[in-house]
């Protein structure tokens, strides 16, 4: 158990460190409100993650989810403005995220392009279109429309909640159901997967679709964080939950790793910004903790599978 | 992993095709030009992006002076910041015959060549906004001096605070070279005339309000004794007010910041923004028209030392820049003054 697992544990071990070094050297960092609206800030980003470590796991990968956020964060804005009532929006922006998942997936499963590509060029695409659209101009919700219409704490747990129970759902789903196993089949060996019996290309279409739609989820859930929405929003969505999925112990070339240890290691890096505030330690190490916990996950991951090779095993 | 390699370099490539593209259409569609020996001037006016609010306003301050002087203005401008496409505009304004260019540059270097070629053909350039290479334009309408950001927004954070507390500035990145140097200023008005004040950090928000929201949450625990948010990208503006309100800390956390009265206003009057910095952008674009018809018609020439800009009035000129003059503080008194 422990063995097998001992990637995920490791990062594990890593946030708790973190966290006791924290409650030690800087117990501000645990007051109850603030620390609830950090989780917060935090959680539309976790759900993404979640279908980013989908992805990643049927060895493909999807960069276009920043501008997928920002595209339905900044449609459902406008409607909100436009006095559509959220219930029908929220739906509508999930629908939305979905649609544009389905555009990667059709040029990614349909026509076999390669997706760093294909999700490269959809990124830019969407993006663009919106500069165009906005040229960088906020939409204005209008007035009590935050939260969903509930105070403020009760919004804040509610969203973190709603993350954490999408994440647990998809641990045991990931682990327990057909589908599941489906996705970890065709991301170890797509060729294989066909020959028992499996679809790849519909499995491939089926995370796109679905990373899509939690994009918009995602954009639902900060949209209700701020009355207003920036069209920059979402810009380096797809780095921060590559490198939460990466650092989280799923190997990049698909096939191994889970919802928990994403779960670790996203909350690892999200951690590193306010702690280095708290520590009041200066910005300027901010990125580079960040790149060197990545880049030592990666290197974690090569010497396993150098070893893995080595020795034959290296079934998940 | 292997197989990452060339799709990363194809990936590369195509950011790369995708950053040099074709160039859209280009040509205003708007009347022929007189071709400059009419009695009607005609000017260009380029903004850096022609959609962008904050040079939508600076247009109808110029359309205001262009009106008042009876010429004929031109306005076009990329619809991105794209450094090639303002060069391609100048172009073709140098092929229609402008008599005058009004330029807010988005690439100093790239756009002085094609500059150069339109002065050598007699076409008297003005900038504003931005500037390009001295020797290719005649002046530079300067909105506001790093020194005049600077000393502002210190200023202005000094009698909000009572001239004594801590203080924290969130910036768009530590690398941004504008924002260094008003943060330069900012730090020798700071040790020059505030001993009581004290700069406790400064934490960047990629110029990203959904960043800046998450930055200023964490600093408002980790420094309890915070008087006061210096937000200095303008995203950053809305970004701090939201978190000081979610925090509970309305009033008793100051913010101030370099922004637009829309994107600040309800934070304004909310009494959570106490003053948006920034400099009246009509009036921006109206002394950049009033100058460049002046130096067209050769009434503003190099040396001068003030300028008479219309309704405006005299115009301090230091060197080959045109001054705005102070920045502007917008606050709950006069914001709803202002829409752009």
């Amino acid at each position: 158990m422990i063995k097998r697992n001992f990637r995920e544990l490791s990062v594990a071990v890593a946030l708790g460190l973190l966290l006791a070094f924290l409650a030690v050297a800087a117990p501000a960092f645990y007051q109850p409100q603030p620390l609830l609206s950090l989780l917060a800030r935090e959680a539309p980003a976790l759900v993404v993650a979640c279908g980013m470590a989908l992805v990643i796991i049927s060895r493909q990968i999807d960069i276009s989810v920043g501008s997928q956020f920002a595209v339905c964060g900044v449609s459902s804005g406008l409607l909100v403005a436009a006095h559509w009532p959220v219930a029908l929006v929220f739906p509508l922006a999930i629908l939305m995220g979905a649609a544009l998942g389905a555009v990667n997936g059709l040029l990614v499963a349909g026509l076999r392009l390669p997706s760093i590509v294909v999700t490269l060029a959809t990124m830019v695409t969407w993006r663009e279109g919106l500069r165009w659209l906005r040229q960088g101009q906020f939409v204005n919700l209008p007035d009590g429309g935050q939260w969903f219409g509930m105070a403020q704490t009760t919004g804040q747990i509610t969203l973190v909640v709603a993350a954490v129970l999408l994440l647990v759902l998809l641990a045991w789903g990931m682990k327990n159901l057909a589908v599941g196993r489906q996705v970890y089949a065709v991301g170890s060996d797509a060729e294989a997967a066909r020959l028992a019996g499996i679809r790849p290309p519909l499995v491939t279409m089926g995370t796109f679709v679905f990373i899509g739609a939690l994009a918009g989820l995602a954009a639902m859930m900060n949209l209700a964080q701020s009355p207003q929405v920036d069209p920059k929003s979402g810009m380096g969505l797809e780095l921060k939950v590559i490198a939460a999925v990466v650092v989280g112990g799923v190997a990049i070339s698909g096939g191994r790793g889970n919802l928990w240890g994403v779960f670790a290691g996203f909350l690892l890096l999200a951690c590193i910004s306010p702690a280095l505030t708290h520590l009041h330690i200066q910005a300027y190490w901010e990125k580079a903790i960040q790149g060197g916990i990545i880049l030592l996950a990666v290197v974690a991951d090569g010497l396993r599978s150098r070893r893995s090779n080595r020795t034959g095993g290296g079934a998940p | 992993m292997n197989r990452f390699v060339p799709l990363l370099l194809m990936a590369g490539l195509l950011f790369a095709a995708g950053c040099s593209k074709a160039p859209e259409t280009a040509a205003p569609a708007g009347p022929a030009s007189t071709g400059g020996s009419g009695k009607k001037l005609t000017l260009g006016f380029m903004p850096k992006s022609k959609g962008n609010a904050y040079f939508i306003s600076c247009k109808q301050g110029a359309d205001e002076a262009a009106k008042e002087l009876g010429v004929e203005l031109l306005f076009d401008g990329p619809t991105d910041p794209d450094p090639a496409k303002q060069n391609e505009i100048v172009e073709n304004w140098i092929t229609q015959g402008v008599d005058a260019i009004a330029v807010a540059c988005e690439n100093k270097d790239g756009i002085s060549t094609a500059l150069r070629k339109a002065k050598q053909k007699g076409i008297k350039i003005v900038t504003f906004d931005s500037d390009a290479a001295t020797d290719a334009r005649e002046f530079f309408v300067n909105q506001a001096t790093p020194e005049g950001i600077g000393y502002a927004l210190m200023d202005e954070a000094a009698r909000l605070t009572g001239e004594a507390g801590d203080f924290a500035i969130i910036t768009a990145s530590l690398t941004a070279a504008n924002m260094n140097e008003w943060r330069k200023h900012i730090d020798a008005r700071l040790a020059a005339k505030y001993p009581k004040m004290k700069l406790v950090t400064v934490r960047p928000c990629d110029d990203m309000k959904d960043k800046a929201q998450s930055e200023a949450t964490a600093l408002l625990s980790a420094y309890p004794n915070l008087k006061l948010i210096m937000a200095i990208c303008s995203p950053a503006v809305p970004g701090a007010a939201e978190a000081v309100k979610q925090a509970g800390k309305t009033g008793t956390v100051k913010v101030i910041g370099l922004g637009l009265p829309n994107e600040n206003r309800r934070y304004v009057k909310e009494g959570v923004t106490q003053s948006v910095i920034l400099w009246k952008t009509v009036d921006l674009g109206y002394l950049t028209i009033q100058a460049t018809y002046a130096v067209a018609k050769g009434e503003l020439k190099a040396g001068a030392t003030t300028f008479k800009a219309g309704r405006l009035g005299a115009m301090e000129i230091q060197g080959d820049n045109i001054l705005l003059g102070k920045p502007f503080v917008f606050n709950k008194d006069n914001i709803d003054q202002f829409d752009f």
